[in-house]
């Protein structure tokens, strides 16, 4: 038996693709009106801009404490509340679990529409429902992690061995046992760390949203920015930094602990 | 200790003209006639798609028959009324060849799955256990003999404990019928000895009807009452493992055999 011949790399193909990604991009560009030579003119108005923003103003900084614990405190409660609710919904969108195509069919849709809808739009949604504030951002939120998780959750859910399930059924498990003892085990490393990684977005996410009012550190930046406190907005700019770092490392080291 | 025997003289099985066919048109079990009287440790020989496992899931209704009747104590298998199917399978213990269980769970956990059937959906689901189903488990790995390793997670044991666990699993259910699917085959040949003597022995112990699946001859003459030939899903032999002769077995395989057909390999 002799090596076939290797099949030859299609180079017409590669190009195509080139060509293709090329054009497109440029014709975006011209599209939203964006031009390399008006930027190098106008990078004269970002230096000082940059200028003005620096040194941060570190007086500042123990005000930042409490908003900063409140952007916490909002992306706990969004991924707790959130990644409960995820459970049930990522179960139904499992094909090998859901009860019946319907359940499957519409569970599924609903999903779809969840992660449609971007974070900053359900912020202003319940900002109008409930006030702008902290409760809106964890409402936000939650709703935000069940559109995260489910989709995640549900995809590890189809990939199990069903074995299990069935041993449980044919223990005389009915379907929630089933469901308990066979299939959330094999998948429960997974969601843990889905939730986490819900958890480090719901962080960056509680920033934003707090500037469309949902309360949090993003308020507040929100407000000096509006005031041309450029040396304070440095200044939460990096405490954001810090923040969102210390806790991406705790979350690794978690997930390391998980495999 | 007497947790676990069932009722004596039930564990009946009887197949009548029963027949599956799979969507993709392959004839997994036709026109079976056959008759398992209570108590009975049966061996089902047959090379692999003989309809080996298509019999035995037949009897908890894992899978459906297309046409005539399979009835566990003189009860038609139901398998279109999910009510009716819990009852049977709380009465119907199985063990698989890749054992089924939940891999980080503690073995007393994975053995509390046996009594499922028996518990309140809302109990379980809070795993609030009731001591008398607990005690159930404590006796079924007590006969299984690895009391000891009851908090272990079913993941660090070896394959001829955690095939322990799937039988301690099968006795919670305190069942009149025992199913085991190929319940060797991923074992090493020593552990496959120790296994089919805890089954055998189970068997004499408590009266539970027993039906294994085997692909090893050997195995199936030393250890079973009665041996079951399938061939393309039709029986082909029924009869004492005392009695079956090498001959049989050339039929029931449709060929000579060979040393892959004997786990002890000498005995050729």
């Amino acid at each position: 038996m002799t090596l076939p011949d290797k099949p030859r790399a299609s180079w017409l193909m590669w190009a195509a693709v080139v060509v293709l990604l090329v054009s497109m991009t440029l014709w975006s560009a011209h599209g939203i009106g964006f031009s390399l030579i008006e930027l190098v003119c106008n990078i004269a108005g970002g230096t000082r801009l940059l200028a003005e923003s620096w040194p941060p103003d570190f007086a500042f900084l123990p005000r930042l404490f409490e908003p900063m614990l409140e952007t916490v405190f909002i992306a706990i409660i969004g991924t707790v509340a959130g990644g409960i609710m995820a459970i049930p919904v990522a179960i139904l969108a499992a094909r090998n679990l859901t009860p019946n195509r319907l359940t499957w069919w519409v569970d599924r849709n609903f999903m779809n529409v969840l992660r449609t809808l971007p974070d900053l739009f359900l912020a202003m949604l319940f900002a109008t429902a409930v006030g702008f504030g902290p409760v809106a951002g964890a409402l936000a939120l939650t709703i935000f992690t069940i559109a995260v998780i489910s989709k995640l959750y549900s995809e590890s859910l189809e990939s199990i061995d069903m074995g299990l399930p069935e041993a449980v059924r044919a223990a005389g498990g009915n379907w929630f046992q089933m469901i308990q003892f066979g299939a959330l085990p094999q998948a429960m490393q997974q969601y843990v760390s889905y939730a986490l990684y819900a958890f480090e977005l719901n962080i960056r996410a509680s920033v934003v949203l707090g500037l469309v009012g949902a309360g949090g550190i993003g308020m507040i930046l929100e407000t000096q920015r509006a005031n041309f406190e450029y040396e304070r907005v440095t200044m939460i700019i990096l405490a954001v930094l810090v923040a969102v770092l210390i806790i991406e490392e705790i979350s690794e080291a978690i997930r390391k602990r998980l495999t | 200790m007497t947790t676990i025997a069932p009722q004596t003289g039930t564990g009946a099985i009887r197949f009548n003209k029963a027949g599956v066919t799979y969507p993709n048109g392959a004839v997994g079990m036709k026109d079976l006639d056959l008759e398992i009287e209570p108590g009975q440790f049966v061996v089902i020989v047959g090379s692999s798609g003989a309809g080996k496992s298509t019999l035995l899931r037949a009897v908890n209704g894992l899978n459906a028959l297309t046409s005539g009747t399979v009835e566990v104590d003189g009860q038609t298998v139901a398998t279109h009324s999910q009510r009716q199917l819990r009852s049977l399978r709380k009465r119907v213990g199985m063990i698989f060849q890749d054992f089924r269980l939940v891999k980080r769970l503690s073995v007393m956990s994975n053995v509390l799955i046996g009594r499922l059937g028996h518990v309140s959906a809302w109990r379980t689901m809070l795993n609030l256990w009731p001591l008398a189903d607990r005690e159930i488990a404590v006796d079924a790995l007590r006969r299984v003999g690895i009391i000891d390793k009851a908090w272990v997670k079913a993941r660090d044991l070896s394959g001829g404990q955690q095939q322990r666990v799937g039988i301690a699993r099968a006795l919670a259910q305190q069942p009149s019928i025992i199913l085991a699917d190929e319940p060797v085959a991923s074992l090493d040949p020593v552990t496959t000895h120790q296994i089919m003597k805890d089954l055998v022995r189970i068997n004499r112990e408590l009266g539970i009807t027993t039906l294994v699946n085997l692909h090893f001859l050997d195995l199936a003459r030393e250890y079973g009452d009665r041996i079951i030939g399938l061939r393309f899903g039709e029986l082909v032999y029924d009869g004492s493992a005392a009695t079956v002769t090498d001959a049989d077995f050339r039929n029931i395989y449709g060929r000579d055999f060979t040393e892959d057909d004997l786990l002890d390999e000498d005995a050729l």
